[in-house]
């Protein structure tokens, strides 16, 4: 399959400069300056496939924006090689620039006090789209973020919902074979953020177009991303199948039992012997839950042995969430999944 | 081809949003209008106390700061980035430009024009024939062309020093006072530079070329002789200095550092 993305040991150095203390550290700073080199992006190496959806995920600071602002161009790197669409984004940046979207989800693509339709026609100019491509390609685009009651308005009179669905369409004027969204559905509610992830499910299948993801919310990614590259400090921790991450770090699950009556851990113990499976007590009064294996007579062994000794007023299970996993992670720093 | 047309679909669109505010384009111009009257007013001010500056007559003295509206009008409608850094760089509007198939700088000069300006260039042709005709000039059939080369070549000296300028908030971001300075520097290059120093006139002809949009061009058109040779090379000084600075400028976008690092 055709290489999308091919990062290289890729590499970005800020030279920041500290300012010495006090007033004669101040004219000092005039004459020589103290160098800080922090590295934002460690010689991180990865590639991405034709038609893959990758979540690219990282507490703040941990180099994604950086790396993605490398990938897009904006930025030079420090050292290392990327190639994108076959481009180097930096060295051919008009030429590559027209091979991918971007949303940056905090900055809009979009011009601010004209109508919607205007921005695409200024964008439809600038990208060169021809106009029957456009025409056919933007009309389906349109209809599917269901836009079109929006192209008449300046975008200032937008909500954040629709002005996100404006942006996705924008970015997607000229057919890009490459999509970088970067918190795609910040502040966006329940309703919006299925449309949107609907629409990449589909735009991804119908043009087999590649999207990289940043986001905060886990759920975009549990909804779209097959693989995840997870970065921390300026390096990648894991880079494998979401799935791979939930089966070796999500191993087991919770059943929160809700009591009818006071009960204490003495009390409970004994109902767990010889079963992988210990408790903890719940956040509300009479809640304890039995953190167990996923396995089948397990489970049911524990709720039978409760539930037999104590009476229960709720009992639910849950599967350990894909947030709490990479907390867990970064908790925990590992460095290999 | 593709630059000229995508230049014109930005000025529709600029006069479609402006025309909504009638109002604000109308105290533009008035303002501009107004600043122009003091300034002229300024020199009669001056030549209520003599008759000569350094051998520069009063009405020699009007054509020249006539001259000097038409360029400075070009330089204002469309290169005037003096909040480059605030906006661009600061607010990392610069990496919504960077993802454009378009060149960055010529990006921001579409965002950032002022065409209200361009009514300077009225302004400055209406106290040039004002001048002109009392200083008796004569106009030949090539002058016109002479004076699209002169405009041009001092818009490109202005624009190229303030996208050196704006070059350098590529390097560092920090907040600096050099644009308003470089305002007060390039009206010195409304007056005759011999009534300055010798340091001065030597930083208005070549280090910061202001002399070349007023002065020196304008000569030519006053039949000043002795300054032909200046006034020739004004073209050529605004092609080296805009040539430069886009250099400078490429250099400068491989730099940039991106927001909130």
């Amino acid at each position: 399959m055709e290489k999308v993305i091919d990062v290289q040991s890729l590499r970005k150095d800020f030279k920041s400069h500290s300012s010495r203390s006090g007033l004669k550290g101040a004219f000092r700073d005039l004459f020589t300056r103290n160098y800080k080199v922090i590295s934002a992006v460690k010689d991180i190496s990865f590639t991405v496939n034709e038609g893959e959806m990758v979540g690219y995920i990282g507490e703040n600071g941990a180099g994604k924006s950086t790396s993605i602002k490398m990938l897009t161009g904006i930025l030079t790197p420090t050292s290392g090689t990327v190639r994108v669409n076959g481009m180097d984004p930096h060295k051919e940046r008009e030429k590559f620039v027209r091979s991918i979207g971007v949303v940056f989800g905090q900055r809009s693509q979009l011009w601010w006090d004209i109508a919607v339709q205007e921005s695409f026609r200024l964008l439809k100019k600038v990208y060169n789209v021809p106009d029957d491509v456009y025409n056919e390609h933007m009309n389906h685009v349109i209809e599917s973020l269901d836009i079109g009651p929006l192209l008449d308005k300046p975008v200032r009179k937008l909500s954040l919902g629709q002005r996100m669905r404006c942006e996705l369409a924008a970015a997607l004027l000229h057919n890009p074979k490459l999509l970088f969204l970067d918190e795609p559905t910040i502040g966006l509610d329940v309703l919006v953020k299925l449309k949107i992830r609907n629409f990449l499910k589909e735009i991804n299948e119908k043009y087999k177009t590649t999207i990289l993801l940043t986001t905060h919310d886990l759920t975009d990614i549990e909804a779209l991303c097959d693989r995840v590259v997870m970065l921390d400090e300026g390096q990648i921790i894991y880079d494998g199948k979401l799935a791979k991450l939930r089966s070796n770090w999500g191993e087991g699950k919770q059943i929160e039992f809700q009591f009818g009556e006071q009960v204490s851990g003495e009390q409970l113990q004994p109902l767990l012997k010889e079963l992988e499976a210990e408790w903890t007590k719940g956040d509300r009064d009479n809640v304890w839950i039995a953190n167990v294996i996923n396995e089948e007579h397990v489970i049911s062994e524990v709720i039978g042995r409760v539930v037999a000794a104590n009476r229960i007023t709720d009992i639910k299970i849950h599967e350990i969430s894909t947030e709490e996993i990479i907390r867990n992670i970064y908790e925990e720093g590992m460095l290999n999944g | 081809m593709k630059h000229t047309s995508i230049f014109f679909l930005y000025v529709a669109q600029y006069m479609k949003t402006r025309l909504t505010y009638r109002v604000d384009m109308l105290m533009e111009i008035m303002s501009d209008l107004l600043f122009q009257a003091v300034n002229l007013i300024f020199i009669l001010v001056v030549f209520g106390h003599t008759n000569m500056l350094s051998g520069w007559s009063k009405d020699e003295i009007i054509f020249i700061y006539g001259f000097f509206l038409v360029p400075f009008a070009i330089f204002g409608a469309f290169f005037n980035i003096w909040d480059f850094n605030e906006r661009y760089i600061v607010k990392g509007e610069m990496d919504r430009i960077l993802t454009r198939p378009v060149h960055s700088l010529f990006q921001i000069i579409l965002e950032r024009m002022e065409l209200e300006s361009l009514f300077g260039v009225l302004t400055g042709i209406a106290v040039m024939i004002y001048a002109g005709s009392r200083l008796d000039l004569g106009l030949s059939w090539y002058d016109p062309i002479v004076f699209l080369f002169m405009v041009l070549g001092g818009a490109f000296v202005y624009a190229g020093i303030f996208i050196l300028l704006a070059s350098i908030s590529f390097w560092s971001d920090s907040r600096t006072s050099i644009m308003p300075m470089m305002y007060n520097i390039g009206n010195y290059g409304r007056y005759p530079v011999d009534i300055y120093n010798k340091v001065i006139r030597f930083v208005l002809t070549w280090i910061l070329p202001f002399a070349f949009v007023g002065v020196y061009p304008s000569a030519y058109f006053l039949g000043r002789e002795e300054w032909y040779g200046y006034a020739f090379l004004t073209p050529v000084m605004g092609a080296v200095f805009f040539g430069f600075a886009i250099f400078m400028w490429n250099i400068g976008v491989t730099k940039y550092r991106g927001a909130g690092n």
